[in-house]
């Protein structure tokens, strides 16, 4: 349908001063709202998604994508359905103590919210209990971040605090930065090793 | 590779990005990022020392505003040239300041590639010996950051043993990054005890510290207090800002090294609050984040242009410069570690940096050193001295009588003069293949990262750096409960 195409574009093309316009077009011509959310919202991301993984588009680009999404988002929300455009989960995100470093982290928070979680992003330079706070709150989704050789090792203090507080089993965890890899996420028992967001996205659909 | 025994110091200042107009547009942006918005000081004394002095300041954003004339005063009281020395051997010691240019390593990586698998694994403080003997050996490294992280030592360990390892395997001046304010003070007492006392280390310092500013504006609880106890050592210090463009910068050049030397210079007043006279190198590690992946593009040619604008803007403010290049992406040593360092060194070393690190051995956005890289690097960095020597017009070298001897038709390949000139005139390769095909092919048809493996080889198996005197080591064993070699 025309409209569509024009709200696929929209998205894609970061153009966020007339997403809201467009969508409220194609509500007015009678498009039902989970379908210009699912073939034309969604769709749009996972248009910029694909180009960015094949590295044709830059990641401000991303980002403007994201949040032009989310403007649109904003007119279907009080016409869908309890249930529908929920949350697809919770995910907590934050950076180790003693470490500054956040842009990483905000990008996969900004990221994983576009693609339909509901990210907590806890901010930065956190005690692990921060982290256990989050899942005995029900949080299922960890991200641990950290950028530098002195604050990795907080990964494993975090990880073994939610063992002490018999809380390990409740969640997945994940960690990323530059200094982390495989190796050492096997090593201290982390659920995911993330190279990127687009990757932390992969692992997360697979979980379903 | 001219002048044994005396490392580096030609002069740069060949090339200048920046015309004298942008010069003082880029000051009068700087005065503004630090007078009108203010840095950031999460550091309590830090921020003291600050209000201290009367400038504008604001309690609850933990901001101060460095006035014009604070800063001026600050550039004023640290000095515009410092000589590094080497322990072991004075001829390795370096004037920094002005347009002189000095080569050197750095980047503290935590991994490096096995010299005998080539894969990549974790650096440890063999590393840390065998890269500092390595760097000793190569002539176009004319100074040492401490190149490798051992990652076999426990944090408390770090300190005391990697200065320990680097200083003991070379006779070129040492300066590193530390990480602890306890481990801060065990290196300075242990090179007090090598040097003979404080004061003689303060006199000639063969070490000096690195403490970083954090990007965008602002120093922080943590390393605003290792600045403040390596500014009361009197040693050297370099005082990196490090912003990468449309990250923690912004995307445009100009706007970048306006925010890197307003991060560097209030890094220096910090150092001149604490103990005036410190002397400070203004220091840039910026570079460009590749927006598509945002990686740290550590071989960016940007960073080649950030640093060399930043070299000029500190020949404008009167001092001594640290600046970075020579660095790759590549994850190993192929063609793209080849152009990208080369790139790099040549645009900073003519820019006239004095103090350029990180210019030998690295790869992976830092995060890798190269045993081979260190090799291959040092004779990049041989023709880039080449360039800075330049080209001497006189009678002499004009040689219109040779060509008259020779006349038409003739050859030089005997003249006197050819063989007088020949080899201070060209740069000789060690590393770069020049033999016919036949003769490469019948040596094994090597490339370049097996050649370089060959003479690392060799290197360490050969080279004997002079080591600290052995009852100093022992009264160092006896007094560090830390030290572990």
């Amino acid at each position: 349908m025309a409209d569509l195409t024009k709200v696929v574009d929209a998205v894609y093309k970061g153009r966020l001063k007339e997403i809201q316009g467009l969508v409220q077009e194609a509500l007015d011509a009678g498009v039902e709202p989970t379908t210009i959310l699912d073939e034309a919202l969604v769709k749009g991301m996972d248009v910029v998604t694909q180009k960015w993984k094949e590295g044709q588009v830059f990641v401000p680009e991303v980002l403007r994508s994201a949040k032009t999404m989310q403007s649109g988002m904003d007119i279907l929300k009080p016409f869908l359905v309890q249930g529908t455009g929920e949350a697809k989960g919770v995910f907590a995100i934050g950076t180790v103590k003693g470490d500054l470093h956040d842009i990483g982290k905000n990008l996969v928070a900004m990221l994983l919210e576009s693609v339909g979680y509901k990210v907590i992003n806890l901010g930065i330079d956190l005690d692990p209990s921060v982290f256990v706070e989050q899942v005995e709150k029900g949080v299922r989704y960890l991200g641990i971040s950290a950028l530098l050789t002195t604050t990795i090792p907080q990964m494993k203090v975090i990880i073994d605090s939610l063992e002490e507080a018999g809380l390990r089993d409740k969640c997945k965890i994940w960690v990323g930065g530059a200094p982390v890899n495989q190796e050492y996420a096997d090593e201290i028992g982390a659920d995911f090793y993330s190279v990127d967001a687009a990757h932390c996205i992969d692992q997360l659909n697979s979980l379903k | 590779m001219f002048k044994r025994g005396k490392l580096g110091g030609l002069d740069g200042g060949q090339y200048r990005p920046l015309s004298d107009s942008d010069v003082r547009k880029l000051h009068q942006a700087i005065v503004r990022i630090m007078s009108e918005i203010g840095i950031k000081v999460a550091n309590r004394k830090a921020f003291e020392l600050f209000k201290s002095k009367g400038i504008k300041t604001d309690e609850e954003k933990q901001l101060v505003f460095i006035s014009e004339g604070l800063l001026e005063d600050c550039i004023d009281a640290a000095p515009s040239e410092l000589i590094l020395h080497a322990r072991g051997n004075p001829d390795n010691n370096i004037i920094v300041g002005g347009k002189r240019v000095h080569f050197g390593s750095g980047g503290t990586a935590l991994n490096i590639l096995d010299l005998e698998t080539g894969e990549k694994r974790h650096s440890t403080l063999e590393d840390v010996q065998n890269v500092s003997k390595l760097l000793d050996y190569l002539d176009n490294a004319h100074f040492q950051v401490i190149p490798v992280y051992p990652n076999d030592l426990p944090i408390e360990k770090v300190d005391i043993n990697r200065f320990f390892a680097a200083i003991n395997n070379t006779n070129k001046h040492c300066q590193g990054g530390v990480y602890t304010i306890q481990g801060t003070k065990e290196v300075v007492e242990m090179c007090s005890m090598i040097a003979g006392s404080l004061e003689k280390l303060q006199k000639e310092p063969f070490i000096s510290f690195i403490t970083c500013v954090i990007s965008p504006l602002e120093i922080d609880e943590v390393y605003g207090g290792l600045l403040m106890t390596c500014a009361e050592s009197g040693l050297p210090l370099s005082i990196p800002a490090e912003p990468l463009t449309g990250a923690t910068g912004p995307i445009t050049i100009a706007g970048n090294v306006a925010n890197l030397c307003a991060e560097t210079l209030s890094g220096l007043c910090l150092a001149q609050l604490v103990n005036c006279g410190t002397p400070v190198l203004m220091a840039c590690t910026s570079t460009s984040t590749d927006l598509r992946t945002m990686s740290y593009a550590s071989g960016s040619v940007e960073e080649g242009l950030i640093n060399a604008c930043a070299a000029q803007m500190a020949q404008f403010y009167g001092l001594p410069y640290y600046g970075t290049a020579g660095q790759s992406d590549s994850k190993i040593v192929d063609a793209q570690a080849g152009f990208e360092g080369a790139i790099t060194n040549l645009l900073v070393g003519m820019a006239g940096g004095n103090f350029i690190h990180d210019a030998l051995g690295l790869l992976e956005f830092c995060l890798t050193a190269s045993y081979e890289k260190y090799v291959m690097d040092n004779e990049i960095l041989g023709e880039v001295m080449r360039v800075l020597k330049g080209v001497e017009v006189n009678d002499e070298t004009l040689a219109v009588e040779v060509t008259a001897a020779v006349g038409p038709g003739g050859n030089f390949i005997q003249e006197d003069h050819t063989f007088e000139h020949m080899r201070n005139e060209h740069f000789v390769p060690t590393v770069a293949d020049r033999q016919p095909r036949v003769n490469w092919a019948k040596a094994g048809a090597k490339d370049t990262y097996t050649r370089c493996k060959e003479i690392v080889r060799d290197v360490l198996q050969n080279h004997k750096p002079i080591p600290v005197d052995e009852t100093i080591v022992k009264a160092i064993r006896a007094k560090f409960p830390n030290f572990v070699q």
